[in-house]
């Protein structure tokens, strides 16, 4: 229950300091993105329902503190991070068994490839809003070098909400008990 | 998955699509509202990040400090000269305004504000400011600093707003360029380097005689958020393209080290 808690908690706050992060020069400017990388452990370590819930939290969160309105345009709308969210959790699934079994590694390529994926998303919306795509290494730097600091920063997150209690028992397939 | 987990799956896509088909009002009001809880969380992480940005400038060796002192003696001396000189210019310039019997000219009010929070996104460039609508802001009032525009205000909560930057791609001036009659459209560029962000000036006319060095400012176009004679950099380049002219400006705000911040209320 601590860690479950501590999960929702450090999404919200991870927004809140993502703000005073500065970018970080090596990788071309690009961002620290702490949610993603704190979701991915969610997803593969909370039951369906309560993940679904998180993301339906992340996405939100993530909407409302991104959203980008210019007089009545909208460039990715209230919803579009819930949508990602959901099916990347979903997706994640079929991983969960493995990390169970305390593959950590599973949550750090996750974790990259689910940042990746999400900025390239947005990109693409982007420029779809925007009538003209662009494409190039200031672009690339701008979406591989927050997923390059997810990779490495997951295994962090891992151990540190290994430290926590975790109080949800867990029924895998045909009914063995997992420790989570 | 078993049959339950489609539902809830379904139940979520659905929840998702709802805050889809919302209209850019209704979200910007639900931003406003995000802001509003998140607003003591964000000046904390703001007062935060400050002293830790005080503590490393206050780490100087004494040859910094005497260097510094060196410089601002210097400068000290420079603006009480340059202070004089305006005070003289004033004077004149209110003589000769009253000589030809012309108004006022009216000034406007600023409001100052202070960044509390930067964009983490990759692809939007905008700040957040610790005023809002209880301090008489209002959504796309322009903001500045003493060297020039910054930027304009889009949601507005009650002690917080968003600033939309001049380096985002989606915040357009009409602009002219100082001692011409060259006007165009001055804007951000979708995804700047690691360097000092550049602004691009367009349809300008191809011919334009524009060189390195000149100033360019808001040109004020009537409806328009900006009034006119706000600077907003310097050109950098200029080149003709099949159509039209482009000119690549620096602007004289420095953006990475934004700090204070004034809005534009409104003529005083």
């Amino acid at each position: 229950m601590i860690r479950s808690v501590a999960l929702f908690a450090a999404i919200y706050l991870a927004l809140v300091a993502q703000e005073f992060i500065p970018p970080v020069p090596f990788l071309g400017g690009a961002h620290l993105l702490l949610v993603p990388v704190l979701f991915c452990y969610g997803a593969l370590w909370l039951p369906f329902p309560a993940m679904l819930g998180l993301s339906l939290f992340t996405g939100l969160l993530s909407d409302l503190a991104f959203l980008h309105v210019v007089g009545d345009r909208v460039e990715i709308g209230l919803g579009w991070s819930m949508l990602f969210y959901v099916f990347l959790g979903t997706a994640l699934r079929p991983l969960q068994p493995l990390f169970l079994q305390g593959r950590w590694e599973v949550h750090c390529l996750a974790s990259g490839a689910a940042t990746l994926s999400l900025l390239l998303l947005q990109y693409i919306m982007v420029c779809l809003r925007r009538g003209s795509f662009l494409f190039d290494w200031n672009v690339c730097w701008h979406i591989a070098g927050p997923a390059v600091l997810a990779l490495l920063l997951a295994p962090l997150v891992y151990f540190f909400f290994k430290l926590l209690p975790a109080g949800i028992p867990l029924r895998g397939r045909g009914g063995q008990h997992l420790t989570r | 998955m078993n049959k339950l987990h489609f539902i809830l799956l379904g139940v979520a896509v659905l929840t998702a699509v709802v805050f889809l088909s919302f209209s850019s009002e209704r979200m910007r009001s639900w931003q406003s509202g995000y802001l509003r809880v998140s607003g003591p969380a964000l000046q904390a992480g703001s007062a935060i990040s400050g002293r830790v940005a005080k503590l490393q400038k206050g780490l100087k060796t004494l040859d910094q400090l005497e260097e510094e002192n060196a410089a601002l003696s210097a400068q000290n001396s420079e603006l009480r000269a340059s202070s004089q000189l305006s005070g003289d210019l004033e004077s004149e310039n209110k003589r000769l305004r009253a000589a030809l019997d012309y108004r006022e000219r009216s000034a406007f009010k600023l409001l100052p504000a202070q960044i509390i929070g930067r964009d983490a996104s990759s692809w939007w460039n905008t700040v957040k400011i610790n005023r809002g609508f209880a301090q008489k802001v209002d959504a796309a009032q322009p903001v500045l600093t003493a060297e020039g525009l910054v930027g304009r205000t889009t949601t507005v909560s009650k002690d917080i707003s968003i600033v939309l930057l001049l380096t985002d791609e989606n915040c357009q001036v009409a602009a002219r360029v100082e001692g011409t009659n060259e006007q165009g459209i001055l804007s951000g560029q979708r995804v700047a380097g690691n360097s000092s962000p550049e602004l691009v000036l367009n349809f300008l006319n191809r011919d334009a005689n524009l060189q390195p060095g000149m100033k360019v400012f808001t040109a004020g176009v009537s409806g328009a958020v900006f009034p006119a004679g706000i600077p907003l950099g310097v050109i950098k380049e200029f080149r003709a393209r099949e159509l039209d002219g482009q000119a690549i400006v620096e602007p004289f705000a420095d953006f990475s080290r934004l700090e204070d911040v004034f809005v534009v209320l409104g003529s005083q």
